[in-house]
């Protein structure tokens, strides 16, 4: 019996790619998408129409600056624009962004039967999977730093900044170093947000055949939480709405930084993760080819 | 056993672990949306009512950092500038030194205003206009604003007014913001007109000062108004806290000389209005005239800029009533009812309606 299944065990035992290999022909397939790099230049245009609009609209208008929102805290300050700027498109665009890729990574494999030749090949179910996740995390990195960098400059070149400082929402200054550490701040913990939409997106599109019931989906997920947080007598929903803690965002440009909304919106999008990419496992592992 | 068994073996220990991750995960939502804190009510040696009170009155709470939040059922309308006023929760972040000296910190969501007390000038910033109003700190209406962020000096202030016509009792104990404290009750004398039912102290068991401020009104066992500590440290505070330099691009102007930065309640009359008190203990009546509400009301800061005032429609807020002192609008909420008459005079307290049209009457 022994004898009988090891020659059987070596000879139908997949030679498995080292992953390195397998990530990097992923992340190829991904970055040579055009998809994903005119989603990325239309990405990066909102921290500079932003700025456009606030200098060149805000600039002509007597009387005292600024508004409500963090939109109205950007003129003459300008380093607030990358974290105005993400929360704006955290709303909407970067999850629809990190969708798209989590869709087409394997309902739009499926669709264009694509999928049941990765299936096949020499490589195991979980690798697949994470070779998957692998690449709607490095679209959702790229695009927030996208829109981060494409802000900083902006920041830079149309709004100009109060002395090369940043004027936090508490009325205090804080200098260009740690400004960008708060920066940086926002993109960890909005690249963790958009993880959890991501492995969601992924779970629902391990299900299905069709990349846009995905997008439809999450989109209209995304808008129904939203509903649902507008709603008092759905109070005690909030804390398990992954759209409640979003404003949190804006926590980094307080000083002293407050965490928490920070660390516990964080711990959400974990617990999403987990539930999205557990799903997503458990129906490849099962997925017939 | 053949190799496709195998195959198939792992994968079932591969969907269980999957399955495994996702079920932690939908359990690690339900943990995080559990309310923390409310642990078992510690253990304290007994002390008396008496002796709770006289501790609190004289504390000294020293130096220390907080953050607080407000529990507002009150019922009152959103008012403008002032989303604090409206029901729902808030809170705000707290530093002093126990000199005097102060930094109040209310966030919203994507704003902030900033309230420091420096010894000398009080500073109130707002994020939304970018404006900071300055006034001299001597304890003015303005700086006075500050302290109603601040549950130890409201529930210290609340106890002193009360105590002599209440029956005062200490319920058991509680934890607030990590502490152990014990529950100091008051409830009115039989003899008092009041629409609260009881107020409720939880006073810190080594300090002694107040950590939880919560007001209960008749016919409802929800709290109408909570306000007390999140979180609280004693201790030394950063001195750079209580200094504000106002940032670059800033406008700075002296504050309006009737309305600090929390102006907007109600009972906080605007300056040149005499307001005469009616009654003592819960049944208190202040009974004000000669100024406007829609100052009181008014959002302040847009009032500092210039701008014309917003009127607010008062039969928006009340219902009309009218007696032998004239007529005018009925306010009630929860926890306080307020006529302001068609003469401009406003009586405001704890109380029913009965109570108040006799303060208007006299």
């Amino acid at each position: 019996m022994t004898t009988a299944v090891l020659p059987a065990g070596a000879a139908t035992a997949p030679r498995s790619a080292p992953l390195g290999r397998l990530l990097g022909a992923e992340l190829t397939w991904v970055l040579r998408r055009p998809r994903t790099l005119v989603m990325l230049g239309v990405l990066a245009l909102i921290p500079v129409v932003i700025a456009i609009g606030v200098t060149v609209v805000g600039g002509d208008v007597p009387g005292p600056r600024g508004g409500p929102g963090l939109i109205g805290a950007i003129a003459g300050n300008g380093l607030v624009l990358p974290v105005a700027s993400i929360t704006l498109a955290l709303a909407l665009l970067l999850p629809m962004a990190v969708t798209t890729a989590a869709a087409d990574a394997i309902a739009g494999e499926a669709a264009s039967g694509t999928l049941r030749g990765l299936l096949l090949a020499p490589v195991g179910r979980l690798r697949l999977v994470v070779m998957k996740a692998f690449g709607v995390l490095v679209v959702a990195t790229l695009a927030v730093l996208v829109i981060a960098v494409a802000g900083l400059l902006a920041a830079l070149v149309v709004v100009g900044s109060a002395d090369g400082q940043l004027v936090t929402l508490s009325g205090t200054t804080i200098g260009l170093g740690e400004a960008l550490g708060r920066v940086l701040i926002m993109v960890v913990w909005t690249v963790g947000q958009l993880a959890a939409v991501g492995a969601v997106a992924l779970a629902l599109s391990s299900l299905t055949e069709h990349p846009m019931v995905v997008l439809a989906s999450v989109l209209g997920g995304l808008i129904v939480f939203g509903v649902l947080s507008a709603i008092p007598a759905l109070d005690w929903l909030q804390p398990y709405l992954l759209t409640s803690g979003w404003t949190a965002g804006a926590d980094v440009l307080r000083d002293p930084m407050v965490w928490d909304g920070l660390v516990e919106s964080s711990l959400r999008a974990l617990c999403y993760t987990a539930v999205g990419g557990g799903l997503a496992t458990y129906r490849m592992l099962r997925r017939d080819a | 056993m053949t190799a496709q068994d195998k195959t198939s073996g792992q994968g079932t220990t591969g969907r269980r672990v999957a399955a495994g991750v996702a079920v932690a995960g939908a359990v690690g939502l339900g943990l995080l949306a559990l309310p923390g804190g409310a642990g078992a009510a510690p253990e304290l040696p007994p002390v008396s009512a008496e002796e709770l009170v006289s501790s609190v009155l004289t504390a000294d709470i020293g130096a220390f950092d907080g953050t607080v939040e407000l529990d507002n059922a009150l019922g009152l309308p959103a008012l403008p500038g002032m989303p604090q006023a409206a029901d729902g929760d808030s809170t705000a972040r707290v530093w002093s030194d126990g000199e005097g000296r102060g930094r109040v910190q209310l966030p919203t969501d994507s704003g902030e205003r900033t309230l420091v007390s420096d010894g000398e000038t009080f500073w109130a910033w707002n994020s939304e206009d970018q404006t900071v109003h300055t006034a001299p700190a001597d304890g003015g209406p303005a700086e006075r604003e500050s302290a109603v962020a601040d549950p130890t000096a409201a529930a210290t202030e609340a106890l002193d007014a009360l105590r002599t016509s209440s029956d005062v009792r200490v319920d058991g104990t509680a934890e607030v913001a990590g502490r152990a404290a014990y529950e100091l009750v008051l409830t009115p004398a039989a003899s008092e007109r009041t629409l609260l039912r009881e107020v409720r102290l939880a006073v810190d068991a080594e300090h002694r000062v107040p950590l939880r401020l919560t007001v209960l009104a008749n016919g409802s066992t929800e709290p109408a108004l909570q306000l007390g500590f999140t979180e609280l440290r004693f201790g030394p505070q950063d001195a750079s806290l209580f200094t504000f330099t106002p940032p670059p691009g800033a406008t700075v102007e002296p504050a309006p000389a009737h309305a600090g930065p929390m102006a907007g309640k109600p009972e906080r009359l605007p300056d040149g209005v005499e307001p005469t008190v009616v009654g003592d203990g819960w049944d208190t009546v202040v009974v004000a005239s000669g100024g406007d509400l829609a100052g009181a009301l008014d959002d302040p800061s847009r009032e500092g800029r210039g701008e014309g005032r917003p009127n607010i429609d008062l039969s928006a807020l009340g219902t009309p009533v009218s007696g032998p002192w004239g007529s005018g609008t009925l306010i009630s909420t929860a926890v306080a009812s307020a006529i302001i008459t068609d003469d401009g005079r406003v009586a405001a307290g704890a109380v029913p309606e009965q109570v108040l049209t006799e303060a208007l009457g006299q």
